[in-house]
């Protein structure tokens, strides 16, 4: 099943991610890393991620550190 | 099935050292999968540079050189010399690759060395507190031209990829950008290209990439992107420049 793994703590909180991916699953994240940075966090409840990677090539941390298609 | 992971190129638990957003972080997650693509991991001898881009020895996993200011090219051209068996490239900053490192970047590529070099145009000096740069732009305010570039005082940018294009030795030379998932993937292909010409002995891969400096430029990350779009690609347009393997 499609879906990606973030690495919370290498977020800087850029977002670029949240606007990279077509079906809008990365949502800012409620609590700070150990960065001291509102990360993100991969919401996808109705299974729509479809492993298109672009979070992960948009990302410049490499906080996406896989992605399933 | 896994379609992205961590490149194998990276040491384990390495901690990028850039600003919040900074396309460093991109261009040389590209270089590591394509070090991992092509199987140049054990091949591979990197010299970096000085400035923002110095740092990237303490991300990969591969044997380095560190050159002093400017001086990559030159330094690169004795370790390919001594090992020509090795696959040897730079990651060079504007600075260092059109200003101190000038003379050591064009006379590399008239010698039609074979190496790749990769420069980071980010319009200034990153590292030291964003300076005006020999790719700043015409009008750009920066902390040495605090009423921003001008004609009289500073002159113009260079155009970095059309220089080293312009050198008999150079075998490819590209612009690309960063700024969007199509032109990422387009600037991985130009990196592809830099590497295998090197790899097929024909002279100098160079490929300049568009990059932001969200710190520096005082801007969010995505503004960054626009900037980049909006008033960079006007004066450094995107395109391969040099190809020989087309001609
Ligand atoms: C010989 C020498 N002169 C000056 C410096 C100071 N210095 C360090 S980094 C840098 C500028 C780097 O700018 P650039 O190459 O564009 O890289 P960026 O940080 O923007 O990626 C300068 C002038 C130095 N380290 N050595
Ligand atoms: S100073 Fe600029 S080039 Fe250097 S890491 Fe920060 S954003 Fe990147
Ligand atoms: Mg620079």
């Amino acid at each position: 099943m499609a879906h990606i793994v973030i690495d919370e703590n290498r977020c800087k909180s850029c977002y670029l991610c949240i606007a990279a991916c077509p079906k809008g699953l990365i949502k800012k994240s409620a609590h700070v890393n150990k960065l001291g940075e509102y990360a993100v966090e991969f919401c996808d409840p109705k299974k729509e991620c479809i492993g298109c990677a672009m979070c992960a090539t948009r990302c410049p941390d490499l906080a996406i550190t896989e992605v399933h298609k | 099935m896994l379609v992205f992971e961590t490149p194998k190129a990276f040491k384990k638990d390495f901690k990028y050292s850039f600003c919040k957003g900074c396309d460093h972080g991109v261009a040389i997650r590209l270089i590591a999968e394509l070090i991992d693509e092509l199987g140049l991991k054990e091949k591979t001898i990197l010299t970096t540079s000085i400035g923002c881009s110095v740092t990237m020895y303490d991300f990969l996993d591969l044997d380095c050189i560190e050159a002093p200011h400017g001086r990559a090219m030159a330094v690169a051209t004795g370790v390919k010399r001594a090992r020509p068996d090795k696959f040897v490239f730079t990651y060079q900053g504007d600075g260092d690759f059109a200003s101190i490192g000038l003379a050591e970047s064009l006379h590399a590529s008239l010698r039609g060395e074979s190496l790749s070099a990769v420069c980071i145009n980010n319009t200034t000096y990153g590292m030291t507190g964003g300076q005006l740069g020999p790719t700043t732009l015409m009008g750009q305010v920066t902390t040495t031209s605090p009423k921003g570039r001008n004609r009289e005082y500073y002159g113009y940018p260079i155009r970095i990829a059309e220089q080293v294009a312009l050198c008999d030795g150079t075998a490819f030379s590209a612009r690309v950008a960063l700024d969007t998932i199509p032109n990422i993937r387009k600037a991985k292909a130009a990196i592809k290209k830099a590497f295998e010409v090197q790899l097929k002995g024909l002279g100098v891969g160079f490929v300049e990439i568009l990059s932001t400096c969200p710190t520096n430029w005082n801007m969010s990350p995505e503004k960054a992107h626009e900037r980049v779009r909006n008033e960079m690609m006007k004066v450094f347009p995107l395109g391969v420049y040099k190809d020989i393997t087309e001609e």
